[in-house]
């Protein structure tokens, strides 16, 4: 029943990645919840992976049943590509305090000013 | 509107526990000894990584290099930073400790590709491992120092060498069927490499544009 705990875990930090998303004005907020969020699928992931009593899928590497691996190569997928695009809308949010001045969302969103 | 947010997740968060909670508990995986033998490999992940599943991983690869390439030509429009030497007095203490620890951090990210196909470990693991020994690096001696002694036109080459040398291992095994354990060692260490210089770029490009280490 561990990977049930974990994977109803991992549902709650999505929930509370999402909610920051959804609720918080910040540009920065809401990429550190979409962030959480992706720790939460991750988690996930790896809940899914689990096997009672598992050791992990090498050969040679202890009795009793093998984690799934599946799973675990997208999580390693997941991880790597999080990153990238953490990095890569950090650098549009740097672009954007840069022309705009603000980091908040709603007014970002609000057509410019004519000058 | 701050109701309608909150009902919103809450219905997200219950549908998908109400998924999980059949998916519960979880079946006997298939087997997976003798497909993970047949490409080299005793780590079995390392085998759907570098074997079943390649198209994934190059694609993944290739879209790591991109938001690189993003990061890098994106911040070069940007205003650089007078210096970015670090601000607190140097002691020779940090310094000769960065020193000795690099070694270490680099034949331990050198052991994890090397042997990702055989136990724990692999291409990405040990890219992110060398990718903090370089900040460590940064810490010690000031980004800008590090990146005068890490050449940056070398260091691109290296990263689009390293794709491109990916590129080449996935046609040879996907199209021409090669197998065995050198393919898999090779492409785990220039997954590495490929992982530790994007990792350095985008260190560097945040500390010499925006901030200081």
């Amino acid at each position: 029943m561990e990977g049930l705990t974990a994977a109803l875990m991992a549902i709650a930090l999505a929930g509370l990645g999402l909610w920051t998303l959804i609720r918080r004005r910040n540009a920065i907020w809401k990429l550190l919840g979409l962030n959480v969020a992706s720790g939460g699928s991750i988690l996930f992931l790896v809940a899914v992976a689990h096997r009672p009593e598992a050791r992990p899928p090498i050969l040679g590497m202890g009795p009793g049943p093998a984690a799934d691996p599946l799973p675990q190569a997208l999580v390693l997928t997941a991880i790597v590509i999080h990153f990238a695009t953490l990095a890569l809308s950090l650098v549009y949010v740097i672009f954007l305090t840069e022309r705009r001045h603000t980091q908040d969302v709603p007014r970002l969103e609000r057509p410019r000013r004519r000058r | 509107m701050r109701w309608a947010a909150a009902v919103a997740v809450l219905a997200v968060m219950g549908l998908l526990a109400l998924a999980t909670l059949g998916l519960f508990p979880r079946g006997p995986i298939p087997e997976w000894e003798g497909p993970t033998l047949a490409y080299g490999a005793r780590n079995a992940v390392a085998a759907i990584v570098l074997g079943s599943r390649l198209w994934d991983t190059l694609m993944e690869v290739l879209v790591y290099a991109m938001a690189m390439l993003g990061v890098r030509m994106g911040m070069r429009t940007l205003p650089e930073l007078a210096s970015s030497r670090p601000q607190v007095a140097e002691t020779p203490l940090l310094l000769k400790a960065a020193d000795i620890l690099i070694g270490v951090v680099l034949v331990f990210s050198l052991y994890l590709a090397a042997s990702g196909h055989l136990g724990p470990g692999g291409g990405f693991p040990a890219g992110a491992i060398l990718g903090s020994g370089l900040l460590l690096l940064a810490l010690a001696k000031g980004a800008d120092r590090l990146a005068e002694e890490l050449y940056e036109p070398t260091l691109e080459g290296l990263e689009y060498g390293a794709v491109a040398v990916l590129v080449a291992l996935g046609a040879a095994t996907l199209l021409l069927g090669v197998r065995g354990q050198i393919p898999l060692v090779a492409a785990n260490l220039f997954i590495g490499l490929e992982v530790a210089i994007g990792a350095w770029v985008v260190l560097h490009r945040f500390v010499s544009h925006r901030g200081e280490i």
